[in-house]
């Protein structure tokens, strides 16, 4: 699902933020990306949903070369990506069904399955009763299950998470974290970058841990 | 969590151009509802701007209806020593008419000449005692066309006129004409002068605030792109919420300006020592104001566009 070979990522003329990268996720897997604030965790996201393209190597999302991607084919290739960031990104002046649906309206559904199928994420998180609040009334706890809702309403295959736990107490990161969990069991691929020992130490998935931007340990890297 | 039994495949909204639009339009429509405070900033500015640019057209307008009534009184005045017959009358002013610049020419009798030098010394008529109408010219008076109201043209038209076989001496008041020409010229390179920095600082306000509140919803492009959106179906709906703002905001200064001449026109006479309705001063006009209306749509449109131009990478 997921191939980066010997990525390297520059800034300008910045040391590399990402140097000789290979790392294969194979569809269906859950992977935490771990290591220290400036490890390369969020560069290797960001290329992941090609905010970013590399200086040199190769990634392949979903079987396309993303530098071969034109900027007219990028928004076709995240919609079968949900992302979910550390400060939710949800917009404040829209309802919290009105933030859901924003994926939906894109991929150009109909107002009526546009309702029923962002009434029935919201349930499955919690959230039918605040489907006319804003964001701002929510917790943060509520805020990302609205985010993931976000991500997840569309079904896609990949789902990448930036730190999606960075603001939440810990009853809330089990609530986000069985939320992954029962999407990766659906069949989409997790990708979660997060410094959060806890959170890596309790869920026995496969751990890739960077520094300096390179892979310096793979727990359950495919033969 | 269990596996959704909603509908797995989308079924598209209308997909073809008007289904878009209708959507678009809709989306434009709920965020202006929802962006109240910078949707009313962005009108605000607009309307400012373009009652700027009216007010200036307004002034421009009723100053060259001013030297319009100036410039009639350039004319060239071909004088001859006795009386005209009819037929001589009517063969000359054929003969001037097809002069390239010639609008109207009228035929003063010696008679004409003499009552008008009359009514011209109201109250000092015993000065005129004495005197009969045969010492007075007779005269064709020949009005030009707009175009031919300056000195250049002036002159080669009474090059042409003195051609005219039968005609002697031509007046045409040429220092007046010359200083006429030269004020009028000066007037055209004011108003464009102050009319271009105008347009361009009003365009700069404008396209700065409207940079500035699509800059306040940065984080609405940047989450549209993160879902999937294409370039085009971000832009569409701000692009249309900026045409809306641009009608409005030209609608609000027209409304503005048009209650501000009405009131003017009645109330100015209890303050100003005239009657500005006896001065002919006078509004815009309807191509004037659908000028300032596509102004407003296009300041709207365009600074909506370049301003994401900026956001959207």
């Amino acid at each position: 699902m997921i191939q980066l070979h010997n990525v390297v990522m520059s800034y300008q003329r910045d040391a590399a933020a990402l140097n000789g990268i290979t790392l294969t996720v194979p569809r269906g897997d859950f992977v935490f990306l771990t290591g220290v604030s400036g490890a390369g965790k969020s560069t290797l996201l960001k290329l992941l949903y090609v905010a970013l393209k590399p200086t040199r190597g190769q990634v392949v999302i979903d079987g396309q070369n993303i530098n071969r991607l034109t900027r007219s084919q990028i928004p076709y290739l995240r919609r079968s990506i949900g992302i979910v960031f550390q400060d939710f990104k949800l917009l404040p002046n829209r309802t919290v069904f009105e933030n859901v649906a924003i994926t939906l309206e894109v991929l150009g559904w109909s107002r009526k399955d546009i309702g029923k199928k962002v009434f029935h994420i919201l349930k499955q998180m919690g959230m039918e009763n605040k489907m006319n609040s804003t964001p701002l009334r929510l917790s943060g706890g509520e805020q990302q299950r609205v985010a993931l809702a976000r991500a997840l309403v569309n079904d896609p295959k990949i789902l990448l998470a930036d730190e999606p736990t960075g603001n939440l107490d810990e009853e809330n990161k089990d609530q986000i974290l069985n939320i992954f969990r029962e999407a990766n069991i659906r069949g989409t691929t997790v990708v979660v970058a997060t410094h959060d020992r806890r959170l890596v130490g309790t869920s026995h998935k496969r751990v890739v841990v960077l520094d300096k931007g390179q892979i310096v340990e793979d727990s359950h890297a495919p033969q | 969590m269990p596996r959704n039994n909603v509908a797995k495949r989308p079924r598209l909204t209308n997909e073809r151009f008007t289904g878009r639009m209708i959507y678009y339009t809709a989306r434009a429509l709920a965020n202006i509802r929802q962006n109240m405070l910078l949707g009313v900033l962005t009108v605000g500015t607009i309307t400012l701007a373009l009652l700027i640019i009216a007010l200036f057209l307004l002034v421009f307008v009723n100053l060259e209806g001013v030297t319009e009534d100036w410039s009639r009184r350039v004319q060239v005045t071909a004088y001859f020593d006795r009386e005209l017959n009819p037929q001589e009358v009517v063969a000359f002013k054929a003969k001037i008419a097809a002069l390239s610049g010639a609008d109207r020419v009228e035929y003063v009798s010696r008679e004409e000449a003499a009552r008008r030098f009359r009514a011209r010394l109201k109250g000092q008529e015993s000065l005129l005692e004495g005197v009969s109408a045969e010492v007075l010219p007779s005269s064709l008076e020949i009005s030009l066309r707009k175009e031919s109201r300056n000195s250049v043209a002036v002159a080669a038209f009474v090059a042409g006129l003195k051609k005219v076989p039968g005609i002697g001496e031509v007046q045409y008041g040429d220092e007046w004409v010359k200083r006429f020409s030269a004020f009028m010229n000066f007037l055209r390179l004011v108003g464009a002068l102050l009319g271009g920095f105008l347009l361009m600082a009003v365009l700069f306000i404008v396209s700065n605030t409207i940079k500035l509140t699509i800059y306040a919803r940065k984080d609405e492009l940047e989450v549209l792109g993160l879902v999937g959106a294409t370039r085009f179906f971000i832009k569409a709906p701000f692009l249309i919420e900026g045409i809306l703002h641009g009608a409005v905001g030209a609608l609000l200064a027209i409304a503005i300006l048009t209650a501000c001449y009405y009131g003017f026109m009645h109330n100015a006479g209890n303050f100003l020592s005239f009657d500005p309705a006896e001065t002919g001063l006078s509004f815009l006009s309807p191509g004037y104001l659908a000028g300032l209306l596509c102004g407003g749509v296009m300041i709207g449109f365009l600074g909506s566009l370049t301003s994401l131009k900026r956001f959207i990478s």
